[in-house]
């Protein structure tokens, strides 16, 4: 048809057409989150780049020192413990819809019912740290048990909720530091060091932490949960339509409460495991960018424990080199969370191609 | 007495940054753009805010410039969510990830972290001031603080008496008849991100450039959230905002005089207040009416031509 | 130039224009893998009432969608007044004269009447624009005979009213070619008259109406002339009296498929008694008031009406997802059970078929193997707590696609959302069934389907009732009850108006549908 006998000219923009895909093979989406991913690597690397660190540095970096250095792959595996169980926390809340953003504030007040323990010396010594996980989880529970009951019974929104009690816990914790938990001997506010047989102990003969041992295993349990259980059969509904799955008998409100709980729990083991296995002792500021980070590796891994791991290893790498470039290259470390930040949004936007297609109409 | 007339005259300026940012977010979700990056924008308009005072030495251009450089931001939040349709709670999150980041770097590598400045001043009334009671709290204020009530009334006027308000509701309510009836989804989407950032921006600027008259790393502190919540409490309308603002300005103001007349409160615990009492009010507003006078298309993406 | 009012004017030179004022071809359009509309060809001709009509899921919709802008065509011309143009989106259809009123109301909600007409229509200052609109359009309600309150909120209208709202609002605009989607869907048949006559009125003036329905009768009787569409294409375009109802079936259906009326044989015991039950919505309202009836075994019983008057919320009584105020609600063998939760009564054999089968019947994101068998696993037919056995579950779903001829299914993993509505309803029948349930309540179980679908259906609810069961069916297809029910309802205003045995007299009930409350 020749154009210029049509009445009114379309422009260039209303040539395309944006349509909703159903469905989309595995190994695209694969490959266009992978696109997305390493869109977001360049970008953080352009960053770097004009923040003064050279590109061969980088790959040296970012690449090479951290895997031909047990030390740092030490370091990598003792910062993806938590990263991954994090994870984990906010994966099984996105199962349930329930938005845990109090991740932090669970991680918080895991490590305080853990620090509680090996403070007061409560139990035998050869269960302690058992004991102090068992806590920590039971706290994280407990902590979010108030936005999960909120939500259910009077629909409060669980996102402000969870978020407020953050600050909170995060003044709790300063009250104690600040107060009767304050170091007896440095009187830092940071709580007194943990005994060794109250620490999670390096692997015998090796020289990981067995924190990320821990991890895998809430992984495990997480796959058999979600993945053969039941319970996780049935969660899919609650997740997919809600008022189907009440109107065929579920109850939808108890599966919602288990999952919001088994969030908080893993939420505190997290930070039970951050102040058993790296600090050794309760500090102000253990706790920080373990909150969004793990909304994000949830995000990021669409829930999937697999990937949660592969992208808790990632965000790991990137913090462990961070650590670098701040101290020889003057990068402040916020740069890092830029990266992050910068990751998620061009992953986040890849998935955009999944369920859409922009199509050219004639 | 003394006591309540020094608390009531230092409201308003404890007030301004919850009516500011609770204006913008009531902007945008009425839109049906839930944003949850308050927190973020506010980071970002603070630290620009601060920032440009100490380069450009006037504070008055450096407000305006921190609501556009927030705006500018919400415009790469615009795009995520109204574009890209990506969920619109992880992008918010991000945003607020992202602004921590990029708020610490830029003013560690610019060295504007805790560098005090001038800052803007309370306007001299003169006498008016003296009159009892309310004369300093009427008459004792910084320039933004009577604006701020200026913007109130604007943009609730321009929501409920002019064809640009009647659009962005329509496409926050229900953006399928809006569409049908040749009103742009996107384009509104975006105009309502834009101005109500711009103005979530500002209320972070007026902390650092008015308030402590100087940039800290994380110095929002949580009232982006908070003012999240009082979106909720206020049911997405204006003038309650600024009555639950006004509110939240009341709590704020009274944390360090509760030390000052004496009263044995751990201090941290008077920290969480802010953070209780906005728990307490979304608990008090999930009691209330059934409705909850949310947009009808809220935390919804749109796209025109899905398939039934 | 001064905005012309629509009615009463009618511009000389029109008459003699030959040409269609809107004509489509070879338009293809398809979503994803499925063609919705394959090499379509349409005209319009001026002043005509053209109905459009086709089975559901025939392409009619999507292919006024395209003329209002909303979908964009893949391919094929528009031709407006004979010339091409492009319509890319509502506005440009808006600009051209075309307004749609869609099957689903494009209304906002919470506005008022005049709101929803102003976002369509608004232009300079606002006040100053309001008050040009509600002049304009309170002179076009007039002479096209309606009433409506234009500063009520949208929602607090009833739903012809809220018909009539949209089309003043696409008339306020200016529209000279007039599409309305199923129109009469929700309307009893004097209102769907009365509608019919004011665009009768309107064609008489210049300009073209095009009425989307699946109705044989609508389209004998109020048509010029009927374009039929089956499976995405157009089949022929004729005038109401060049064929008979049986012709016109084929065209539409491509083969005849004609159900007929079996009435149960066997009636027995009361199974299901609702005495006098009542439910406040949450706003305080009224939504069932005093409601009772009683069903036996191997009866269907039939409740009409028109939607919104309570069958949602009777819906939701009786699979447990609401409880009632006052009032009670009896099993013949087990006791009263309105207190019972939604498992209780599934385990008691009630089920239910929801109207709403996106919301409450599949969860259409989850695969097939998995929407079938979720009540199985419930009950703990496939594994217990700890393991789930899909292997079961994938046997089992296999059988029941097989028994229940839900087609479409490439994979037993293929999403269900990606079923026809007919299949799709299939899946939630064989469900339902695969506990030979005691009581059925199905609500508008056909609505969307092909007539295929439709009485295979009415197949099974037909067995249901004969293996003793006592059925339900809420249906506002006065034709659908008339043909299954053994005894009829007829709920109005949240209760039970009128009961009629089967034969009933179809004016009868119409009246009172309307007549009460």
């Amino acid at each position: 048809m020749v154009e210029s006998t049509v009445k009114n000219q379309r422009n260039l923009f209303q040539r395309f057409n944006l349509e909703v895909r159903d469905h989309m093979l595995a190994w695209q989406q694969a490959v266009l989150i992978f696109g997305g991913l390493l869109l977001g690597l360049f970008l953080s690397a352009l960053m770097l780049v004009v923040a003064g660190v050279g590109v061969s540095d980088l790959l040296n970096e970012f690449i090479i020192s951290i895997f031909t250095s047990s030390r740092n792959i030490n370091a990598v595996l003792l910062l993806s413990a938590p990263l991954v169980i994090v994870g984990l926390s906010a994966a099984i809340g996105f199962k349930a819809r329930f938005w845990n953003i109090g991740i932090e504030g669970q991680v918080i007040f895991g490590a305080i019912g853990a620090t509680l323990i090996a403070n007061y010396d409560i139990g035998p010594d050869g269960f302690r740290v058992l004991l102090m996980g068992l806590v920590a989880a039971l706290f994280g529970m407990a902590w979010i048990a108030l936005p999960m009951v909120l939500r259910l019974k009077l629909q409060v929104n669980e996102i402000i909720s969870t978020l407020l009690l953050n600050y909170i816990a995060f003044n709790f914790l300063l009250h104690l530091l600040f107060g009767s938990w304050k170091d007896p001997i440095t009187s830092f506010p940071n709580s007194k060091i943990y005994d060794q047989f109250e620490r999670l102990p390096k692997l015998a003969g090796l020289d990981f932490n067995v924190s990320i041992l821990l991890a895998l295993a809430l992984v495990i349990i997480f796959v058999w949960v979600l993945a053969v259980s039941r319970f996780g059969f049935v969660l899919k509904f609650v997740y997919s339509n809600s008022k189907m799955a009440k109107s065929i008998g579920i109850n939808v409100g108890v599966l919602v409460a288990c999952a919001a709980l088994a969030s908080g729990a893993l939420s505190g083991i997290a930070g039970f495991t951050i102040s058993a296995s790296i600090d050794s002792r309760l500090t102000q500021s253990f706790f920080v960018g373990y909150g969004f980070l793990g909304i994000l590796i949830g995000f990021l891994a669409r829930n999937n424990p697999l990937l949660v791991v592969l992208f808790s290893v990632m965000m790991a790498i990137l913090m462990v080199a961070g650590q670098t470039l701040q101290v020889f290259y003057q990068i402040p470390f916020s740069m890092i969370q830029l990266i992050q930040a910068t990751i998620v949004i061009c992953v986040a936007a890849s998935e955009f191609f999944i369920h859409h297609r922009i199509r050219l109409v004639k | 007495m003394d006591f309540f007339v020094n608390w009531v005259s230092v409201v308003p300026q404890f007030a301004v940054p919850f009516a500011l940012a609770t204006l913008g977010l009531i902007i945008c979700e009425r839109s049906g753009v839930l944003n949850l990056g308050a927190e973020g924008f506010m980071l970002v308009g603070a630290m620009i805010g601060a920032g440009a005072t100490l380069v450009t030495g006037s504070p008055h251009l450096s407000l305006v410039l921190a609501a556009l450089s927030a705006g500018t931001l919400s415009l790469l939040f615009g795009f995520l969510v109204i574009t890209l349709r990506v969920n619109q709670v992880i992008s918010g999150l991000t945003m607020v990830f992202f602004a921590q980041g990029f708020t610490t770097l830029v003013s560690t590598k610019m060295n504007w972290t805790n560098k005090a400045f001038e800052g803007i001043g309370k306007i001299d009334f003169g006498p008016l001031a003296d009159i009892p009671l309310v004369g300093r709290l009427l008459f004792d204020q910084d320039i933004v603080v009577y604006i701020t009530i200026l913007i109130f009334i604007v943009v609730a006027f321009a929501f409920e008496r002019t064809e640009q308000g009647l659009r962005i509701r329509a496409v926050g309510e229900n953006p399928e008849a809006a569409d049908a009836a040749g009103v742009s989804v996107v384009m509104n989407r975006y105009f309502a991100v834009f101005i109500g950032c711009m103005l979530v921006g500002l209320a972070g600027a007026y902390m650092s450039v008015v308030v402590s008259k100087i940039w800290v790393d994380g110095m929002s502190g949580g009232r982006g959230w908070i003012a999240i919540a009082l979106v909720i409490f206020a049911r997405w309308r204006f003038w309650p905002a600024l009555a639950g603002a006004a509110l939240f300005g009341c709590v704020e103001a009274l944390i360090p005089r509760i030390a000052a007349v004496g009263l044995q409160v751990p201090q941290y615990f008077v920290l969480m207040l802010p953070y209780v009492a906005t728990l307490t009010v979304m608990v008090w507003a999930s009691l209330g009416k059934n409705s909850s006078g949310a947009p009808g298309a809220l935390g919804k993406p749109f796209v025109r031509e899905e398939r039934n | 130039m001064p905005p012309t009012s629509v009615v009463g004017q009618l511009d000389p030179a029109v008459k003699n224009t030959a040409g269609f004022v809107l004509e489509l071809r070879n338009i293809v359009k398809t979503f994803g893998t499925f063609t919705a509309l394959d090499d379509v060809n349409f005209n319009l001709k001026r002043g005509e009432v053209h109905a459009l009509l086709g089975e559901n899921g025939a392409g009619k919709s999507t292919l006024m969608n395209i003329v209002c802008g909303l979908y964009a065509a893949d391919s094929g011309e528009r031709l407006h007044e004979g010339e091409p143009v492009w319509i890319s989106n509502p506005r440009e259809a808006h600009a051209l004269g075309i307004g749609m009123v869609h099957q689903h109301y494009k209304l906002v909600k919470p506005f008022s009447a005049l709101e929803n007409i102003q976002l369509e229509n608004g232009s300079g200052p606002y006040r100053t624009s309001l008050n040009r609109i509600r002049q304009k359009a309170t002179e076009i309600s007039k002479i096209i005979g309606f009433e409506v309150d234009l500063d009520l909120p949208v929602e607090q209208l009833s739903i012809s009213e809220q018909q009539r709202v949209e089309i003043l609002k696409i008339l306020t605009a200016d529209a000279r070619i007039i599409i309305l989607d199923e129109p009469t869907a929700v309307l009893t048949d004097m209102e769907a008259e009365n509608m019919f006559t004011a665009m009768r009125s309107l064609a008489a003036t210049g300009c073209s109406v095009v009425f989307v329905t699946h109705k044989l009768r609508e389209a004998f009787s109020f048509a010029d002339r009927i374009t039929v569409m089956r499976g995405g294409k157009t089949i022929n375009t004729v005038l109401p009296n060049q064929l008979d109802v049986t012709e016109l079936t084929t065209l539409i259906v491509g083969e005849t498929v004609v159900e007929s009326v079996n009435r149960s044989k066997n009636i027995g015991d009361p199974k299901i008694t609702l005495n006098e039950i009542s439910m406040k919505r949450n706003n305080g309202v009224n939504a069932i008031t005093d409601l009772s009836f009683q069903v036996r075994s191997g009866e269907i019983y039939g409740i009409a009406g028109i939607g919104g008057n309570g069958q949602n919320e009777l819906v939701a009584i009786l699979s447990g997802l609401r409880k009632i105020d006052t009032g009670s609600i009896e099993l013949n063998d087990v006791g009263r059970v309105e207190n019972a939760t939604p498992i209780e009564l599934r385990d008691l054999g009630i089920v239910c078929i929801h109207s709403d089968r996106e919301t409450y019947g599949l969860a259409y994101g989850l695969n097939i193997a998995e929407n079938f068998s979720i009540s199985g696993v419930l009950a703990g037919e496939f594994g217990s707590y700890i393991k789930v056995k899909h292997k079961l579950i994938h046997e089992a779903t296999e059988l029941a696609i097989e028994a229940y001829d839900v087609r479409g299914v490439r994979t037993l993993n293929q999403k269900a959302g990606l079923l026809s509505g007919g299949n799709a309803q299939k899946l939630v029948i064989a469900r339902e069934f695969s506990r030979e349930p005691s009581i059925v309540v199905a609500h508008s179980p056909c609505r969307g389907l092909d007539v295929r679908a439709s009485s295979a259906v009415h197949e099974y609810l037909l067995k249901a009732r004969d293996r003793g069961g006592a059925v339900v069916l809420i249906s506002e297809d006065l034709d659908e009850i008339l043909l299954m029910s053994d005894r009829i309802g007829v709920m109005s205003g949240g209760a039970i108006v009128a009961e009629f045995d089967a034969p009933a007299n179809r004016n009868e009930i119409g009246k009172s549908m309307t007549g009460h409350g």
